[in-house]
């Protein structure tokens, strides 16, 4: 009796140290990454903006008639975030360019965050190598004009400066950081199932990036960029998953 | 199992052949030759009734062949664009027949009809019904007729091969592409019809254990006598300097039965590597009874002693890390229009791959036949091989599923054994459903560990990946598809993920097309018909005596991109390697002609394998630096570091640089501390720096690194003295960014006028140094054009030392420029930097030209002269020797353009 008692304490401190969960309960806000803004009547792609990878918000304002209407966008390259007023309407691709807006009829800002890293198909079914958003929106068949197009500077721009605050409950996408404690410095794997879409960095170093849609869940952290005590972690989230936490694995994590 | 022990076994054995010899063993009659035959183009043959009448098919072919060698099927009258145009197109049943005696002595044995490789349904019918089905597309059909044929009958054999895509996948699989090796039909390599006793070996795979030199034999051996049977199963093997002969007993009455045997191979026994290729043959002979009868069957294939695992950031070979310098093969084979299945063709190939210092042949989306493998067996060529899937064949689709799971367990059954067999993917840049490629991923490795297994290239990652071929992993690119002036760079953090990481598709850097390789199509079923397009647009252009200069000038470029593509992914120690695409031409997709070689696999003449080597190679000497254009008042620093994927470390190596000029004069040297230096790893081994203050003229320099004077590599640097004041106006020579009034007088008065527009006042496309990726008409965006051709002996570049190509020194000036549309000119015209357009539009473009316009001479450089001009040595030269030019008696252009034609390509 004794003897199942020790061996199911040892295990769960073992569980514990082998899945530790990383909590990200600060953010920063993205407009700390804006780039100079491109302000158009029609879209303009990411080539057209000069964009080679990375982000790009598109945003303008809409005004709803009904408590739902339909969005529809004509391009989607390679992957988009909706979100009405700062609250999150769902995802886009091109396999799946129409969306529902759920609002009270009135005046809203209609902001899309579209990604691009580069996942540039050099095979059969792309010709036409335009990325971001191109071609029309429309919102119950009217189309959406006078667009603000703000490039986003993640990839580049020093993380160490950004500003964070403790974090709030807001759906829009941002920076978050968490720390975490290391006894013995090895290779580590981060597990970033149920997050979204973004990039991650630990301490201040640019270690990767992920995706929901992929079957890999896991992104590896070389012992080089750890240390023995505290680490910092900071993650950029396109998709707001309200996600709060991050776990580290000694293992790849495949879904 | 000693030796000793074996020749006792052998002893006996010898005593029970002549017991044997009674029997006759596997037996095959050759079907190669002429055969009856019919077309099928609608497809109605088999659904009527004409099989009962037994007809006898009125044409003939020979076999093997395919039906472009008789010139079947529809004529093509177009000039495709976007490939090699196939002379006679034939999709459909077509059907084959002969009328076959079986030999009466075959009474009682399995009888099989074998086609090495075919396309990619064969049908047989014996007689008047319908007999055997097989679709594999990447190993032979083996035909099991023993039921319906009689031994000491004729039978009308008629068989029908159908070319048509049995299943809905990708129609750019190099397995059966028009854009490569054609989709063809027939019949290729051996074809027979084989007599083997009931008894026999249907499967014999080969396990090596290089620990203990060691292998595991599984023979699966099938019984069809639905009797007992007992024997013994004697093997031997033999290599170089090597024989060992083993026996075990068999006894079994099922049908079915399945024969291991470990056997020691002895501490003579020698691993296999790409360094030593040791190649075993193992000959397997079942000898059994059921009492009655006797039986004999034998069974052959060549393994290698060799191991392969999943490294960290390599891949393992007998526990030592390789790295993979591979080229892409898709099935390019213009000259027949299908893939050799003959042992010279492909030891050429392979040979071809150790000229030029590869160990790696990716087959991208296809299967090469047992010829390809046993000659990278022989020369350690390294193979990863596919299934013909690629785009949305893993949608859903459970046919093709099915096809797809059937083909990989034929692959591994077929081709396992050879020890060049080491990797194995599904295939290429997959998209659909990534259940199902984890699960034949998974598959294959339970079905056979002798190969690492990868669910697809370049797309999303699967749990059972043991290595992955990719642009990117989820920490950035590792694609490398051009280089840049400096070389302090690398792809190593990028491909540090949980499996070894391949960088995908390198280089496919595009070259103007070679019209003189249009006469080598005479004997091919394909033709280079867009090359005729090509060549009839760029003579009513006016250029086609340039077409060789566009040709040598682009190919050049494409060299030293290759050059440093391929130095920064062996700079990049974390990487598994790279896949060129490729060393030679792909004829399809819009064509592009990226290879240093020609599609025929013969060289264009841009590269030796020996300069080749110099960066590409199992030991490489790697330099890394800042940049590649200096003032004089600078100093070149050097990180040196060592590639060595050799077969050992070097012990005590001579490190030498030394600097040398443009005569090869040697302008100053040095050592780096002798040292050893590892295998397996690209270990930094020491800096040097050179003052460049002693070097007074502009000149191209070479920095040179040895290895024990063995090892050399080297690298082109510019050096330029700096310039103030230049672009100075004179009375005589007018410097202006407009073409203004002031500058309209200057002409009309016949003085000279210099115009330097902004870039962003030039209509057309921005320049770029690189030339197009892949090929302008199968990817129609920026740039558009392959590179630039420079008249270098014309007397502007007097003081600017450049070749007829252009090279790293031109990369701020290109970089930094709009291309002037100038077909409107007069044709003798020929802009001194001018751009080599797409060669499916062939346009004439220039960057810097001069002409005489309103009884005055002009020059005009659309080259940005302003921003950050104290940072571009290169630039500033340029101007410097255009200066000298422009005040000099020699700037006399010679033909005439009209002002429109100025006022054309400005913006204001």
């Amino acid at each position: 009796m004794l003897g199942k008692i020790a061996l199911g304490v040892t295990m769960l401190a073992s569980q514990t140290l082998w899945a530790q969960e990383i909590v990200f309960n600060q953010k920063a806000s993205l407009e700390q990454v804006y780039k100079k803004a491109v302000e158009a009547d029609g879209l303009l792609s990411m080539n057209d903006l000069n964009v080679e990878f990375g982000y790009v918000l598109y945003q303008s304002e809409i005004v709803t008639q009904s408590e739902s209407e339909e969005l529809e966008l004509e391009n989607v390259r390679d992957y988009a975030a909706v979100y009405v007023d700062g609250k999150l309407q769902g995802r886009m691709t091109d396999n799946n360019k129409k969306i529902a807006i759920k609002t009270n009829p009135g005046k809203y800002l209609l902001q899309i965050y579209v990604e691009n890293i580069g996942r540039i198909t050099y095979g059969p079914e792309i010709t036409d190598n335009s990325k971001g958003l191109f071609g029309e929106v429309t919102l119950d068949g009217n189309e959406i004009e006078n667009w603000k197009m703000v490039p986003l500077n993640i990839r580049k721009y020093p993380i160490n400066e950004l500003v964070f605050e403790d974090r709030s409950e807001a759906e829009t996408p941002g920076f978050y950081k968490g720390t975490f404690e290391l006894g013995t410095v090895k290779n580590n794997y981060l597990d970033i199932s149920g997050w979204g879409m973004g990039e991650v960095w630990i301490n201040g170093k640019y270690v990767g990036s992920y995706w929901e849609e992929e079957k890999q869940r896991s992104i590896l952290i070389p012992s080089e960029y750890l240390v023995q005590g505290e680490s910092e972690i900071v993650i950029f989230e396109l998709k707001n998953n309200q996600q709060k936490t991050m776990k580290l694995s000694q293992t790849p994590v495949f879904k | 199992m000693n030796l000793y022990k074996n020749l006792k076994h052998l002893l006996l054995m010898l005593f029970l052949m002549q017991a044997y010899a009674l029997k006759a063993q596997t037996v095959s009659l050759d079907l190669s030759g002429k055969w009856k035959f019919q077309t099928d183009v609608m497809d109605f043959r088999r659904g009527s009734l004409s099989p009962r009448y037994n007809h006898v098919l009125q044409e003939e072919i020979q076999l093997p062949g395919i039906t472009d060698d008789k010139q079947i099927g529809y004529k093509v009258p177009y000039q495709y664009i976007d490939r090699l145009t196939r002379k006679y197109e034939y999709m459909g049943p077509a059907w084959y027949q002969r009328d076959i005696e079986i030999p009466a002595a075959w009474k009682g044995k399995k009888i099989f009809m074998y086609f090495e490789r075919t396309h990619w349904l064969s049908s047989i019918y014996v007689d008047t019904k319908e007999v055997s089905s097989i679709d594999y597309i990447s190993v032979p059909h083996n035909h099991d007729l023993t039921a319906f044929v009689k031994p000491g009958k004729t039978h009308r054999i008629t068989v029908c091969i159908d070319n048509r895509f049995q299943y809905k996948t990708h129609k750019w699989n190099h397995a059966h592409t028009e854009f490569t090796q054609i989709n063809w039909n027939g019949i290729l390599g051996e074809m027979k019809l084989m007599a083997i006793d009931p008894v026999y070996v249907e499967d014999l795979q080969v396990y090596p254990n290089i620990e203990d030199k060691s292998i595991k034999v599984r023979l699966q051996v099938n019984n069809e006598t639905k009797k007992q049977f007992k024997g013994k199963v004697s093997f031997t093997i033999t290599g170089a300097n090597y024989k060992l002969k083993n026996e075990v007993a068999v006894v079994s009455t099922d049908t079915v039965s399945f024969v291991e045997a470990n056997i020691l191979l002895g501490k003579n026994a020698q691993l296999w590597d790409e360094f030593n290729p040791n190649v075993y043959q193992i000959n397997v002979q079942l000898n059994t009874s059921d009492g009655k009868e006797n039986y004999q069957h034998e069974k052959a294939a060549t393994f290698g002693l060799r191991e392969v695992k999943q490294g960290k950031n390599h891949v393992l070979l007998n526990n030592r890390p390789i790295h993979l310098r591979g080229n892409v093969e898709n099935a390019v084979f213009p000259k027949t229009g299908y893939a050799p299945v003959d042992d010279a063709s492909w030891e050429r190939i392979m040979l071809l791959m150790k000229d030029y210092g590869m160990n790696h042949l990716r087959f991208h989306s296809w299967c090469p036949p047992k010829a390809a493998f046993r000659m990278a067996d022989k020369h350690g060529i390294y193979f990863e091989v596919e299934m013909p899937m690629w785009g949305k064949d893993a949608e859903p689709d459970e046919d093709r599923y099915n096809f797809f799971r059937r083909e990989i367990k034929a692959i591994l059954k077929e081709y396992g054994n050879h020890p060049s067999f080491v990797l194995y993917c599904n295939g290429n840049e997959i998209t659909g459903n990534f259940d199902f490629i984890e699960e034949l991923t998974a598959e294959g490795i339970k079905l056979d560990p002798r190969h690492l297994f990868s669910g697809s290239t370049a797309r999303t990652r699967v749990k059972s990946d043991q290595y992955y071929v990719s642009q990117q992993t989820n920490k950035g690119p590792v694609k490398v598809y051009e280089g840049l002036p400096n070389t302090d760079w690398d792809r190593s953090t990028e491909s540090d993920v949980d499996v070894p990481v391949i960088s995908h598709e390198s280089g496919q850097r595009c070259i103007y097309p070679n019209f003189e390789e249009i006469k080598k199509y005479a004997n091919s079923p394909v033709e280079a018909r867009n090359f005729e397009v090509f060549r009839d647009m760029l003579q009513k252009n006016g250029m086609l005596d340039q077409a060789n200069d566009f040709f040598r000038a682009s190919g050049a470029l494409t060299v030293l991109e290759y050059k440093a593509v391929i130095e920064a992914l062996l700079r990049s120690s974390k990487s598994a390697g790279f896949q060129l695409l490729s060393i030679n031409d792909f004829p399809g997709q819009g064509y592009a002609p990226v290879g240093i070689l020609d599609p025929f696999w013969d060289s264009k003449g841009l590269v030796t394998p020996e300069k080749f080597r110099e960066f590409c190679a199992p030991t490489v000497a790697l330099l890394r630096y800042e940049k590649s254009s200096y003032f004089n008042t600078e100093i070149f620093r050097g990180k040196a570091e060592v590639y060595n994927f050799s077969n050992a470390a070097i012990k005590n190596a001579k490190l030498k640089w030394w600097l040398t000029d443009a005569n090869g004069k040697v302008l100053q040297r040095g050592n780096l501390k002798s040292q050893s230096i590892a295998n397996d790893k690209v270990s930094p081994v020491g800096e040097f720096s050179i003052a460049l203050k002693n070097v007074a003229v502009s000149q191209k320099l070479t920095v040179h690194l040895s290895v024990n004077d063995q090892i050399k590599n080297s690298w082109d640097i510019w050096v330029y003295p700096s310039h103030q004041n230049l672009m100075q106006s004179t009375p005589e020579v007018l410097y202006t960014s407009v073409y203004d009034d002031v500058a309209k007088k200057q002409l009309a008065q016949g003085k000279s006028v210099v115009l330097y527009p902004s870039p962003t006042d030039v209509k057309g496309c921005k320049s770029i140094f690189h030339n197009h990726f892949w090929n302008p008409i199968m990817f129609a965006w920026a740039p558009m054009t392959i590179g630039n051709l420079v008249h270098n002996d014309r007397p502007m570049f007097k003081d600017f030392p450049t070749s007829y190509h252009t090279d790293w020194q031109w990369w701020d000036i290109l970089n930094n420029a709009k291309v002037i549309e100038m077909q409107d000119t007069p044709p003798q015209l020929r802009p001194f930097i001018q751009v080599i357009d797409s060669y499916d539009n062939n346009q004439k473009l220039g960057i810097g030209f001069e002409a005489k316009v309103n009884g005055g001479k002009l020059l005009v450089l659309a080259v940005d002269t302003k921003t950050d001009l104290d940072k571009r040595p290169a630039t500033q030269q340029l101007l410097y020797s255009i200066d000298h030019y422009v005040k000099s008696d020699k700037f006399s252009p010679q033909v005439q353009v009209e002002e429109t034609f100025i006022q054309s390509f400005l913006t204001k």
